[in-house]
């Protein structure tokens, strides 16, 4: 019975090794092929560290290519995901705010109406968004890339469930010194839901931040392309020469801050996300 | 109550609740009215929009005329070969990538909440990868499945087995970019099973041990029918998202090849209308998606939906 049971350990943490190789070495491989002069790369068999690492693939991807504006990028996608995510962490919670505390006739249907949209499939909008946008005048333009992701019902509905979680004692409370409705949503409701505040902040910047068809179908000009687009078109233009040791190098730019904040935040990223029930996919 | 209030005349006291009830209207519409600007603007005006052109001959160059055509777009999405190739790719990689990811983030969740040592960095690196976006992981498994010069034949090289046409063979391809989502994706349904793991009483778990039940009924018997709610929102969540994939093969395949083997129905939709410029029935073919999805999804909640008791 004891042998067997630490046998049963032992598997587990031999599944758990595997698991995590497995899981790891697509990064390891990308930093590797980033570090491999164009020579070694197309050399059969392959080296699966470079005999010779070079810094040739950034040197190139940085500073070589015209069309390549990758820190730019980077830009791009970090003003994008952070105006929309802080317009959707006011305009929601205020949203949620007035059908969580505020008594006005219609309540309910006004609730119903912005909850029904979650039963409906993103893809619908696409098309329809897209001749909007058209006749807005705002394709290519950040102005595609940030009005129409402040639509999402969902931010809405988590957050007045979380609103709903706040004791009324407290409301109540300020009211007797005097709060108004104002001062009840800014001074007692948002920082009492500071954790539910970051999980749709974190949920809503990273579906910004990784979104690649909203981009791909509004954006042209190669200033304004978002992180994913520009690596997708880059891969397209310069998968075959220079070669796969470029591309891996930009992915290697991609996830590199990426991997660093999630390490940093991990702990609050991933209590976000059991504590909203849902991820952003 | 009444008695202790100061007797106001009628007529003030009404006109004053009035008063109040239309301030209190009127801060609701101040909070409410910003987000739901957008609300209208861009998710409800365009759902409805969206139909209006499907029933339209609509190009993606403004300027041109726009004829009604009535129920034309829908009836070519019956008779449209590519349509259908679209739509079976597309149940085939939800079903592989659902099943795999299921089982994968389900055995890790366990694992997770084994109590191993490290297990804070188990959960750390299996969740990393859902940090990337879809051009990250494109353009890593591109040259992962490479057939000649990627890390997946040479490993197979390495160990006398023959290299393998990963995405350009018509047999594999899907297989193939249902693995890379599965890699891509399964730390977050784990951290949702953790969640479900947590709320199941300990106390069950001693009561089976007492009775001598293994590991393997403990996991049939309490395990599964508890974590019902868990997995039944887990399926949903996962069909939905796989069956709206596109990154993958637009990266992965150069936009759904070899052929027409990994083309999926939103990057047909993306073609249709993108390359096409075809935005009716491009609008067409997201409708009728929707009803599939839906269809789908209401099965699911007939299933799986019962009550659960402890």
């Amino acid at each position: 019975m004891r042998v067997s049971r630490r046998m049963g350990r032992f598997l587990l943490y031999l599944i758990a090794i595997i698991l995590s190789i497995i899981v790891l070495i697509p990064f390891l491989w990308a930093v590797s092929q980033s570090f491999t002069p164009a020579s070694e790369i197309f050399s059969i068999p392959i080296h699966v560290i470079p005999a010779h690492p070079t810094l040739e693939n950034y040197n190139v991807l940085f500073f070589k290519l015209g069309d390549v504006e990758i820190v730019r990028w980077f830009l791009n996608s970090l003003f994008v995901s952070t105006a929309v995510t802080l317009l959707i962490l006011l305009f929601d919670s205020m949203a949620a705010f007035a059908l969580s505390r505020l008594r006005f006739p219609g309540r309910m249907v006004v609730f119903f109406a912005f909850i029904s949209t979650m039963l409906i499939p993103a893809q619908v909008t696409f098309i329809p968004l897209y001749v909007e946008m058209q006749k807005l005048g705002f394709l290519d333009s950040y102005n595609s890339l940030i009005w129409p992701y402040l639509a999402n019902a969902f931010y809405v509905f988590l957050l007045r469930q979380f609103f709903q979680g706040i004791p009324r004692d407290l409301d109540e409370a300020a009211i007797v010194d005097g709060a108004g409705t104002f001062t009840i949503f800014w001074r007692v409701i948002l920082p009492n839901t500071k954790s539910a505040l970051a999980a749709v902040g974190i949920l809503s910047f990273t579906a910004v931040w990784n979104d690649l068809f909203w981009p791909m179908v509004t954006i042209n000009s190669v200033d304004l392309r978002t992180m994913p687009m520009g690596l997708t078109i880059m891969n397209l233009e310069y998968g075959g020469t220079p070669g796969p040791g470029l591309v891996m190098a930009s992915a290697v730019i991609a996830f590199l801050p990426v991997l660093i904040v999630y390490t940093i935040f991990q702990r609050s990223i991933v209590e976000g996300i059991s504590l909203t029930g849902l991820g952003g996919r | 109550m009444a008695m202790v209030q100061p007797a106001l005349p009628a007529q003030p006291r009404r006109a004053a609740r009035r008063r109040r009830q239309l301030k209190g209207l009127l801060t609701a519409v101040l909070f409410l009215a910003p987000y739901t600007l957008f609300f209208l603007a861009f998710l409800v005006w365009p759902i409805f929009y969206g139909l209006f052109i499907s029933f339209h001959k609509w190009s993606l160059f403004p300027g041109q005329n726009e004829p009604f055509v009535g129920l034309d777009n829908y009836r070519t999405l019956l008779s449209d070969q590519e349509w259908w190739t679209a739509l079976q790719n597309t149940v085939e990689f939800t079903i592989i990538t659902v099943v795999l990811t299921f089982v994968v983030a389900l055995g890790a969740a366990m694992l997770v909440s084994a109590n191993l040592k490290g297990q804070t960095l188990f959960r750390l690196i299996f969740f990393a990868p859902v940090v990337l976006s879809v051009a990250v992981v494109g353009l890593v498994w591109t040259s992962m499945w490479n057939t000649d010069i990627g890390l997946v034949n040479n490993l197979l090289n390495r160990v006398n087995l023959p290299s393998v046409e990963w995405l350009s063979s018509v047999n594999l391809v899907i297989p193939s970019l249902s693995i890379t989502t599965a890699w891509w994706g399964f730390g977050l349904p784990m951290i949702i099973f953790l969640a479900g793991l947590r709320g199941i009483p300990p106390s069950l778990y001693d009561a089976a041990k007492v009775d001598g039940a293994g590991p393997g009924a403990v996991f049939v018997r309490i395990t599964l029918p508890l974590l019902r709610p868990t997995i039944l929102f887990v399926l949903v969540t996962q069909i939905i998202a796989q069956f709206q994939v596109f990154g993958q093969p637009l990266i992965l395949t150069n936009s759904g090849g070899p052929g027409t083997a990994s083309m999926t129905v939103i990057l047909y939709l993306y073609q249709v209308a993108w390359k096409f410029y075809n935005l009716g029935y491009a609008a067409t073919i997201a409708f009728a998606l929707a009803l599939i999805m839906g269809v789908v999804t209401a099965i699911q909640f007939i299933f799986l939906g019962r009550e659960v008791e402890y």
